[in-house]
């Protein structure tokens, strides 16, 4: 067919979208992917855990089976709402589910892909490489933060009126506790997303890290502590954490006489260069790298 | 004259026993890990230990002065706890895909299309993720109570102890036959290495906080039984004759090892199947 002058049309430029509308693209596509999938039952057990958990302490406290005074080691303790949600913040949320969660979805950003032999067709989209991994970064962020988010409200509103706690004097701390987790979310995918990245094994140098290298590194004395992200999310922990006369008043109080707690100012430093370089290096590799898919 | 005989012939073979299949599976198994490197350097870290308290059990045979250093029996419970990380380690590679990518490759059908039955492969899988964990765990805990009469050079520890051997052997396979279980069944759950590993991980370490939280809301340990690991230190404690860490009753940690290692056996009998029936 040709045009009214007799000359054909000029072929149509293919009009490459840009970066923002990439990633954009991509979280659409990956947030339906992984908030309706198999993978959601297991992220609803890790944070429908501590919900149980907080009603059948509230059961024990109504059935008069737990009572505030205690003794520890000799000691005397007092337990009430606040003291159970931190312990709760600490146990649950801080040392398991955000950085189980970290290791689950930040290495399986690109592995999942590089697994199911997918990568091809998103690397053959007209999008930025990087797109891909940011799009993804920000679904999985924003699908574990809906459900650890709500999560910890719950077991705030049951755990907190115990035993003489008040909802109103600790929600300045549930707020700190969320922005926390949300930080600390952030950050393990971050580092993760850079994991799956570089190694093939991904998962497990993941829990290596979080359960193995962690846990030890930071009561180690020196810096070795530094290279780990529990080391900086504890440093913004006890804002959120009841102080004096509790179980874990005494055990901020060792922590913070030995220097094993940062002050938040470093803390917040060391959690935002590990997320930028994380997530900047894992771009930067996932731009460069060849896939060689397995036959 | 017939190029081939092509007319029916007796099977001319040789005939294993029935119920040698498995093992067929384990060293096939075996040696396909032995020759990943990155699996390698895990063993070696995992034997790490190992190497230090030979080290110091040297030290203490040959310098009356370091005498604190001698072993006792916390010594080897401290050996056995402190290589549980290993233990997680290792169940989570070797195991999460032993039977997660045959059920993703649909190779369960060819498995079992073989003259080989269910209870053969399930075993033959058990012996490999077995295999590995005992050779972290009971092998250099036997190695390190050898080298302790070795660097002596007497008896008097080990008959002084002598409930060491057996113990050291029932905890090493009280615990390798629980991961070993836990990590087959929920391997058989799923069509993911990844998912698995993961899932495994996930129950070890929220069980583990549940007790935890609940231990300090409560401030008794009569909860313990709800930990996967808290059951073994309760067992393992009772088996090297040492006080319980916990207020719970031990037969309570036994018996939710048992029902644990019962109900990984029925899911391995649902979950292998080589045809799946939907009705």
């Amino acid at each position: 067919m040709s045009s009214p002058h007799g000359s054909p049309p000029p072929p149509s430029t293919p009009v490459r979208p840009s970066f923002a509308a990439s990633v954009s693209r991509i979280y659409n596509l990956s947030f339906g992917q992984m908030l309706w999938s198999r993978r959601t039952v297991f992220m609803v057990l890790v944070v429908g855990g501590p919900v149980a958990v907080a009603l059948i302490l509230r059961m024990l406290v109504s059935m008069d089976l737990l009572d505030a005074g205690g003794v520890i080691d000799g000691r005397p303790v007092t337990i009430d709402g606040p003291v159970i949600f931190g312990l709760m913040i600490w146990g649950f949320y801080l040392s398991f589910s955000v950085p189980l969660l970290g290791v689950f979805y930040g290495t399986s950003l690109i592995a999942d892909e590089v697994e199911d032999k997918t990568i091809t067709y998103l690397f053959t989209r007209p999008l930025p490489r990087g797109a891909v991994l940011i799009g993804k970064y920000l679904a999985y962020l924003v699908c574990a933060g809906l459900l650890v988010l709500p999560s910890v409200m719950l077991v705030f509103f049951v755990v907190m009126p115990l035993l003489g706690g008040s909802i109103g004097a600790g929600f300045p701390d549930l707020l700190k506790d969320l922005a926390l987790l949300a930080v600390g979310l952030a950050v393990y995918g971050a580092l993760f997303a850079l994991v799956g990245a570089l190694f093939k094994r991904s998962l497990l140098t993941g829990l290596v890290f979080v359960f193995g290298w962690e846990p030890i590194v930071v009561v180690l004395p020196g810096y070795m502590k530094r290279f780990t992200v529990s080391y900086y999310l504890q440093g913004l922990v006890p804002h959120a954490m009841p102080q004096d006369g509790t179980v874990t008043g005494l055990v901020l109080q060792v922590l913070q006489a030995n220097e094993i707690l940062p002050s938040a100012t470093v803390s917040l430093i060391g959690l935002g260069a590990i997320l930028a370089g994380g997530l900047g290096l894992a771009v930067w590799l996932v731009q460069r790298r060849e896939y060689v898919l397995e036959q | 004259m017939p190029i081939h005989d092509q007319s029916y012939r007796r099977y001319a073979g040789s005939r294993n026993e029935p119920g040698s299949a498995w093992l067929v599976i384990t060293k096939a198994g075996i040696r396909s890990l032995l020759g990943r490197k990155l699996f390698l350097a895990v063993m070696l870290a995992a034997w790490g230990q190992f190497f230090v308290r030979a080290v110091i059990f040297y030290l203490s045979a040959n310098f009356p002065t370091l005498d604190v250093l001698a072993p006792s029996v916390e010594t080897f419970r401290q050996f056995f706890e402190m290589q549980e990380i290993f233990v997680l380690f290792v169940t989570v590679y070797v195991g999460s895909g032993l039977i997660a990518n045959d059920r993703r490759s649909n190779a369960l059908q060819i498995y079992l299309s073989k003259p080989l039955s269910r209870t053969e492969y399930v075993a033959g899988k058990l012996g490999i993720l077995a295999f590995f964990l005992l050779m972290v765990t009971l092998v250099p805990a036997l190695a390190l109570l050898l080298l302790e009469v070795m660097f002596s050079a007497s008896l008097a520890f080990l008959s002084e102890h002598l409930f060491l051997l057996p113990a050291v052997t029932l905890y090493a396979l009280a615990e390798v036959l629980l991961a070993s279980f836990t990590m087959l069944a929920l391997s058989s759950l799923s069509t993911s290495a990844r998912y698995t590993a993961v899932l495994y991980a996930g129950v070890l370490f929220f069980t583990g906080a549940v007790f935890a939280i609940l231990r300090g809301a409560t401030r008794s340990s009569m909860l313990a039984w709800l930990s996967l690991r808290a059951n073994l230190d309760q067992i393992g404690d009772v088996i090297f004759r040492l006080p319980p860490r916990f207020e719970s009753p031990w037969p309570a940690s036994v018996l939710v090892v048992l029902l644990l290692m019962g109900l990984s056996v029925v899911v391995l009998d649902r979950r292998v199947r080589g045809v799946e029936v939907v009705t």
